[in-house]
């Protein structure tokens, strides 16, 4: 009997012990010099690059969150920027103005020679406060629907080699003062793109440069970009930048707390669809879009709740780049770009604030 | 009659079990990641095949110039425990059609273990996709063969 017990418990502790290592550690000693010098069996086989660097913040796949600005005035220049005009220029004062924030990325090729992520957002801005001091058309637009911009994006990742890569991001944004009783058409859809070209110089920096057709800047625009992701030797910090989209410094207290201090300008042409615009005689003002830029700096930290469920908490001051009307004639977009002297249908100032986001993610492996 | 076609069952199952265990162990061998920063050998334990890492492109922690560990584990008991011998494959099985699953790899440099398919698209090549939940929220990295001269 006892001889039995005895057996049993070998066999059971010998159980246990294959277990532990086959689940992590290798057993027995091996001489790990024989793989030093080994080749492909195929001979035409390529080493990529990847899109990371060592300990860059994590990629969100879906993420679900909610912006919130605090109080804020917007200064409005004279309607049809003229001395004429029967309304002048005012201050129109805010509570706030907040929203859902709704983002997807989902990498539809992701293999070791190419990724391509689909993505799709969603963002919406809501403007709260009574409108006591304004009577100007844009104000009340504002405070009786808001601002919703909807959008699809591509982004493609293609190594070449182990340091040399390019990417190619392009979006597509339906933006304006609609609702879902009353849809935006198609024909309003404005395109973004970028096109970068980089070196990966290691594990822990890559760079690039390149062109960009952009609507962050409020209106078209065509700028160059710079792509730096660097992490530095101790790994406690680094930097993420895409500039001048956004640009981090990274403090990684771990991989799953991470602390980005930095800038994001975010903006785009905003489609006026209410039937309330008229001009000092009462005839109808079309084709009318708003030109919004805004320069957000901001501390964030990331955090992983539970495995790939991410929680992101953002703090910081948004400083109003753009807000201004521009009219359209014969309802074409054009290129005004930092030095172009076309006229603005109406020159506004967004006041600066204090904002805080906050939003669940679900990251990327 | 009947005895025949029982001992034709017994050896169509037989060739059958064979065939199974003879193509899910064209997955032994050493891989190198797409990176090139490790190589991977995959044994057969029991039933079931297991990856661990052999060589490292940086073997040392530039920090302390000790050999890597996995310093990143989410269990602290595991922190100490070198790179080099690290089983990251585990547990897969074999699914048939050069494809093998119920398996998970581990990335050392987050901590994090996820769902894992391999499938072999040629003698030596292997896409190995990790992912989260579903198949279709996943990276793909694709590994050759390396030879080993045996």
């Amino acid at each position: 009997m006892r001889m039995r017990l005895f057996l049993f418990l070998i066999v059971l502790l010998t159980s246990f012990s294959i277990k532990g290592q086959t689940d992590t550690i290798s057993d027995g000693e091996e001489d790990y010099s024989m793989y030093e010098n080994l080749n492909f069996v195929d001979e035409g086989a390529k080493r990529f690059c990847t899109p990371k660097v060592f300990d860059i913040s994590p990629a969100k796949l879906i993420s679900v969150g909610f912006d919130h600005q605090g109080a804020f005035d917007i200064d409005y220049g004279a309607w049809g920027n003229t001395d004429k005009s029967a309304i002048g220029p005012q201050t129109g004062k805010f509570n706030g103005a907040s929203g859902m924030r709704i983002g997807a990325n989902i990498p539809v090729i992701a293999k070791t020679n190419i990724v391509l992520q689909l993505g799709f957002n969603y963002l919406r801005t809501a403007y709260s406060g009574n409108g006591v001091t304004s009577n100007n058309p844009l104000d009340q637009q504002l405070r009786e629907e808001g601002l919703r911009s909807t959008g699809i994006n591509t982004t493609l990742f293609k190594p070449l080699n182990e340091q040399n890569f390019f990417i190619f991001q392009s979006s597509a944004d339906l933006s304006g003062d609609y609702n879902f009783n009353q849809l935006i058409p198609l024909k309003y859809t404005r395109i973004s793109a970028a096109l970068i070209f980089g070196k990966k110089v290691n594990d822990r920096k890559m760079i690039g440069f390149g062109i960009s057709r952009t609507y962050r800047v409020g209106e078209l625009n065509y700028i160059p970009v710079m792509l730096f992701n660097w992490t530095a030797p101790n790994r406690k910090w680094g930097v993420e930048m895409l500039a001048p989209a956004r640009a981090n410094i990274r403090k990684t207290i771990s991989p799953r707390n991470i602390l980005l201090f930095g800038y994001e300008l975010e903006g785009n042409s905003y489609r006026i669809l209410s039937q309330n615009f008229s001009n000092d005689q009462g005839a109808d003002i079309k084709n009318i879009e708003l030109r919004r830029s805004e320069l957000r700096f901001r501390a964030t930290w990331e955090t992983s709740l539970h495995q790939f469920l991410w929680m992101s908490f953002q703090l910081g001051y948004r400083y109003g780049y753009g807000f201004q009307l521009d009219q359209f004639s014969n309802n074409k977009e054009f290129f005004r770009g930092f030095f172009g002297d076309q006229v603005y249908y109406q020159e506004n100032n967004l006041n600066g604030t204090w904002y805080a986001q906050v939003s669940l993610n679900l990251v990327s492996p | 009659m009947k005895s025949y076609f029982f001992i034709g069952a017994f050896f169509l199952l037989q060739t059958f079990a064979f065939g199974q265990a003879t193509n899910g162990d064209q997955l032994l061998g050493v891989w190198e990641p797409s990176n090139g920063k490790a190589r991977v050998k995959i044994e057969k334990i029991g039933e079931k095949y297991y990856g661990k890492i052999v060589w490292l492109k940086e073997p040392n922690d530039p920090n302390t110039g000790k050999p890597k560990v996995d310093k990143n584990n989410p269990d602290a008991s595991l922190r100490t425990v070198p790179l080099k011998g690290y089983r990251m494959l585990k547990d897969f099985k074999v699914l048939g059609n050069n494809q093998w699953d119920s398996g998970t790899i581990y990335d050392p440099e987050n901590g994090s273990t996820y769902k894992c398919i391999i499938k072999m698209t040629n003698s030596n090549t292997l896409d190995i996709r990790g992912y989260i939940g579903v198949e279709a929220l996943g990276r793909t990295d694709v590994w050759k063969r390396l030879s080993t001269n045996k």
